[in-house]
């Protein structure tokens, strides 16, 4: 029976309005959860999918020592697909020359990700495709011109001999850095123990390479974290590549566009529920009053609630997972081999984010609708909203929770809800400041303009609350709109249009000349050249530094950089570079060098050491005359070590150099290779590509998230004019009967909401102006600066925002007659 | 305490204090009256007298500060909001000044709502004969608003008897309608009334509404003034 009167009374109540409102912010809120955690994990997943092609695997774990059979069995188990790999420099032989090559030896499942293509040709574009086989070795194309070999030639390595097969045409896992390195050689890892290279001490990098579905990964990396040694680590995606750091700002912005939208939604509902409540205050009063428990009635309002959680919480999950399944096409279309998995998580996460939003923020209204007491049914019912201080506390607590639930990042969650809360006490001064200034000024005004401003006095004293969720609401909208457009244009920036997608590394004094002639003749622009001289760093103020990357803290020696380094001298400081420590080498410097801020901070350099170079056998030194902070994003060689030129100038050095080639002049790449032979050509158009193609997905991913933030804006203000509706409509019939005609209420109530919107705009701009402030200085990492547009923008839009929605929902009452309007009113 | 079975509604000593700003008010003192069954009673007062407040306590809607209510043989004093609720639902109706129907139902569906939180079987048909005998039978699915205020008021007349209650209170139940409508509401009231033998208890100011009950209390200031004997005994 009791259910039969809670659906009678539910399906009539739809048609009041405020149950929509509540339905439909919950809607957004899980709507806005599922699809930015999926499409979040989707984008994440799909570079995820593309960089283990470029490391060969989904996850790889790098050793110095020998590999550990144990491993790969606890792998096997756990139904994760393996592949070994060994790695060392080694001298290589043929017949009478010999060349310095890095050796890749490989099993037969090498690689689990990307692929592997060999040619039986020393030309890339020629000869058929191969697989690798035992005895024979593959060449980087330039070693064949360098060594005068031949497909079929025998060379030596350590103590065996092997065969050439072809050429390296494609390795997933080349290095991708411009700076190269020596020329690469692939062979089997069935024959590396007939080199008998390997040696105690030898040098030798194990990669175990892994690959399998996330979660049984996931399983074995925590199942032998335990047991890995000092020697082993994690081969991480480089935090320090564009793609890295771009992938990184976009997941932050997402998830803190999500928590906005969270938090206007749960506003929009909660306005919504209470003034539902206080409407229905009177007839839960009447219904206790004709013998209901407060039982009953909880279970009659209650099962509204229920029902509309449960609309929200089905057409959420449906709506976010097509924009999920939406991004995946798009991710698709990016790139092809792209497999998305369909993930439970944003569905539970969106769910229980609107059953949060729900209890704590509508529950609490209806279970206080439910404490009506059966005497309210003999007093006048009251047209204002009740402040409930148990309601904001709970409220604001969970608004708290669920960014912190969402975003993961306490400090993020803090730091945005403390910045609302300021502005929510900020904007309550200004309310009451405004109420005591607000009737002096108003006194020798117009009477549609004292009227405006006598209903905004009242009102904002009333429920200041209401400037403040629209203050919020457009505050969003602007602080997402303009960090949006300058997140794109940041990532623009960095590679922009023409930008060099081309490397040319291993140059000699002597190639020099020719390149020039050739870039000159194809109208190529060529960059700066910069030399470079590889070396070691041997020590570091007279103490001698490791020379091997190691964890093993009982070592007494200073850390070093573990390898090779590009070491390079400039008279002028690079592009992207900035000093943030000392001064840039004088003319005349006499042995000084630079050193990257990062490095200096991990090998403990300050302004002043001295610095040991072994170089070539020689030994030199060099003071520390600057720190350099570097723009690693930026496709430019860049060098952790930069020496005065009166140290190298007189070294055997080769240059670097860079150029953009159009995709219709590819061609021309090989007649260069052919003039050039020894010199490598790198090539970064994928690098480019895949960083664009992030951009794309990521510009479309903002857009629909400041859709998103737009209509929960909106939905805000539509709840907060619908919970004065019954307030307006007992004021308009009063004024309607003392006489006023329909201008003068049409000019009151749409400058009532042309001031509270320029109000609210204005306070939005300036709290706009100062998040993103602290945006860019703090989580972005971006350069500050003052956003002009968004201070005409800022109160433009909120006057137009909430004058058109306010408008939007009262000229119909304006439009009733008279009579009917007053009939209305005195029948409740 | 057991009370007589004649005696239907009893007060002893009913005192009502709110709080406000400075201290507390009370709106009621000393109160103690006796009601039979079947009998019909006013309690007359100017605005602010407090007869309505009597009302409230007399109905179970509210508690009295001090003092005891009985209703039959419930002491409505002792009891909890949700104890009370179950005696109004087994044996109260109301019918009140600005009718207070549920905006959100039709006519039928408001008459028939204390029948269904009752779990009465046979709501609708018993609704269906009320709107019949309140002249609103074509009006069954109309919302309120569509309603006049009498035929508002006559909707809640028949929703106040469907539950067959042994006392109606009517609180001003033609104060906001025109005086000929007023007085066929009235006609109504007395008629059902009669025909279901209920104890009537009615607050107006009217003193020709008054004079059709058997019984008068008059009120100024929270105390009876004047009590018209007829028919029944005052404690007190």
């Amino acid at each position: 029976m009791l259910a039969k009167i809670a659906w009678r009374l539910f399906w009539r109540e739809l048609r009041r309005g405020e149950l929509w409102v509540i339905a439909f912010a919950l809607f957004l809120a899980v709507g806005s959860v599922v699809s930015l955690s999926g499409i979040t994990t989707g984008v994440k997943s799909a570079l995820m999918q593309r960089s283990a092609q470029f490391s060969a695997a989904d996850s790889v774990l790098r050793s110095s020592q020998p590999f550990d059979q144990a491993i790969f069995a606890q792998a096997e188990n756990l139904k994760v697909q393996t592949a070994r790999q060994m790695q060392f420099d080694s001298m290589l032989f043929a017949a009478d020359i010999m060349q310095l090559v890095t050796i890749k030896a490989v099993d037969n499942s090498y690689p689990l990700r990307g692929e592997l293509l060999l040619k039986r040709a020393s030309r890339i574009a020629e000869g058929k495709t191969v697989s690798l086989n035992k005895g024979d070795v593959y060449l980087e194309m330039r070693l064949f011109d360098l060594l005068k070999l031949s497909v079929g030639d025998q060379i030596e390595l350590g103590m065996a001999k092997l065969t050439v097969g072809g050429v390296i045409a494609n390795e997933p896992d080349a290095p991708l850095s411009v700076f190269g390195g020596a020329p690469r050689v692939l062979m089997h890892i069935d024959d590396v123990a007939a080199t008998q290279i390997v040696q105690p001490g030898s040098r030798i990098t194990y990669r175990y390479l892994f690959a399998g579905n996330a979660t049984n990964l996931a399983k074995f990396e925590s199942a032998i974290a335990p047991q890995l040694s000092s020697h082993q680590r994690w081969q991480k995606l480089d935090n320090e590549s564009a793609i890295g750091s771009a992938l990184e700002r976009a997941e932050r912005f997402l998830l803190l566009a999500g928590l906005l939208g969270i938090i206007l939604a749960a506003c929009a509902a909660a306005v919504a529920a209470t003034r539902y409540s206080q409407r229905n205050t009177q007839a839960v009063a009447v219904i206790k009053a004709l013998g209901a428990t407060t039982q009953q009635v909880r279970l009659l309002y209650g099962s509204h609630l229920f029902l509309v959680i449960l609309f929200s919480l089905v057409t959420g999950v449906i709506a976010g997972q097509l924009a999920i399944d939406a991004a995946h096409w798009g991710i698709k279309y990016y790139l092809n081999d792209y497999h998305a998995e369909f993930s439970w998580r944003p569905l539970w996460l969106g769910c229980l984010t609107g059953v949060i939003c729900a209890l704590l923020f509508a529950a609490r209204p209806m279970w206080r609708l439910a404490s009506t007491a059966a005497i309210d049914v003999l007093k006048q019912p009251s047209l204002s909203l009740g402040f409930d201080v148990v309601q904001w506390v709970v409220g604001a607590a969970a608004i708290w929770a669920l960014m912190w639930l969402f975003s993961g990042e306490l400090v993020l969650s803090i730091g945005l809800f403390v910045i609302c809360a300021v502005f929510a006490a900020v904007l309550m001064v200004f309310a009451a400041v405004l109420v005591k200034f607000v009737k002096p000024v108003a006194a020798g005004q117009s009477s549609a303009r004292k009227l405006a401003m006598a209903n905004l006095r009242r009102r904002l004293w009333a429920n200041s609350f209401q400037l403040i969720t629209f203050s919020l609401a457009i505050f969003l909208a602007l602080s997402l709109y303009f960090l949006r457009s300058e997140l794109i244009e940041q990532w623009q920036k960095q590679i922009p249009v023409g930008a060099p997608n081309h490397f040319l590394v291993n140059i000699t004094e002597a190639q020099r000349d020719t390149l020039n002639s050739f870039a000159k003749q194809h109208q190529l622009k060529l960059g700066q050249y910069y030399p470079v001289v590889r070396g070691r760093l041997t020590a570091i103020n007279n103490e001698q530094v490791q020379q091997e990357v190691t964890k093993d803290d009982r070592s007494a020696q200073r850390v070093g950089i573990g390898r090779e380094l590009n070491l390079t001298w400039l008279s002028d400081l690079p592009q992207n570079n900035e000093l943030t420590i000392g001064h840039w080498f004088a003319v005349q410097a006499k042995a000084e060098v630079s050193v990257e801020a990062e490095v200096a901070q991990r090998l403990a350099i300050k302004l002043g050491d001295t610095l040991a170079f072994s170089i070539g056998g020689q030994e030199l030194s060099a003071n520390v005359s600057s720190i350099r902070k570097v723009d690693w994003n930026s496709l430019q060689p860049n060098f952790y070590m930069i020496l005065s030129p009166d140290l190298l100038a007189n070294f055997p050095a080769t240059y670097i150099n860079a150029f953009y080639l159009a995709p219709e002049q590819s061609v021309l790449l090989n007649q260069l290779v052919r003039l050039l032979p020894t010199v490598t050509v790198i090539s970064v158009d994928s690098i480019i590509a895949q960083v664009n193609s992030i951009i794309g997905q990521v510009t479309i991913a903002l857009s629909f998230i400041l859709l998103i933030i737009g209509l929960a804006a909106a939905l805000v203000l539509v709840a907060q004019v619908q919970a004065t509706l019954e307030q307006r409509e007992q004021e308009l019939a009063i004024l309607r009967t003392l006489g006023a005609r329909y201008i003068f209420l049409r000019n009151a109530l749409v400058l009532e909401f042309v001031f509270l919107g320029a109000m609210a705009g204005l306070f939005a701009t300036i709290l706009a102006e100062i998040m993103l402030f602290v945006l860019q200085q703090r989580v972005f990492n971006l350069p500050f600066n003052l956003h002009y547009n968004l201070w005409w923008i800022g109160p433009m839009l909120g006057v137009v925002l909430v004058t058109a929605l306010g408008w939007w929902q009262l000229k119909r009452l304006l439009r009733i007659p008279s009579a009917q309007l007053i009939r209305r009113v005195l029948q409740g | 305490m057991i009370i007589a079975p004649e005696i239907h509604i009893k007060a002893t000593g009913l005192t009502k204090s709110v709080k406000v700003a400075d201290g507390s008010l009370t709106i009621l003192h000393d109160i103690s009256l006796l009601i039979n069954r079947g009998e019909s009673v006013a309690i007359v007062g100017a605005s602010g007298s407090g007869k309505s407040t009597l009302l409230s306590l007399l109905a179970g809607l509210d508690v009295p500060s001090q003092g005891e209510v009985f209703l039959a043989e419930y002491p409505l004093h002792l009891l909890s909001e949700d104890e009370r609720a179950g005696v109004r639902a087994a044996h109260v109706g109301f019918v009140f000044q600005s009718f207070l129907l549920l905006p959100s139902l039709t006519a039928l569906e408001n008459i028939t709502l204390p029948a269904e939180l009752a779990g009465i079987k046979d709501a609708k048909a018993r609704g269906l004969i009320l709107l019949q005998q309140v002249g609103l039978a074509e009006r069954a699915d109309f919302f309120p608003a569509q309603l006049s205020g009498g035929e508002q008021q006559r909707v809640a007349i028949a929703r106040a008897f469907i539950t067959k209650p042994d006392v109606l209170f009517a609180d001003e139940p033609s104060a906001n309608l025109d005086a000929a409508t007023g007085l066929k509401i009235e006609d109504l009231l007395f008629k059902l009334n009669a025909e279901q033998g209920t104890t009537l208890v009615l607050v107006t100011h009217n003193n020709d509404l008054a004079a059709r009950c058997q019984r008068q209390y008059k009120m100024q200031a929270g105390r009876f003034i004047e009590t018209d004997m007829q028919g029944s005994q005052h404690v007190g």
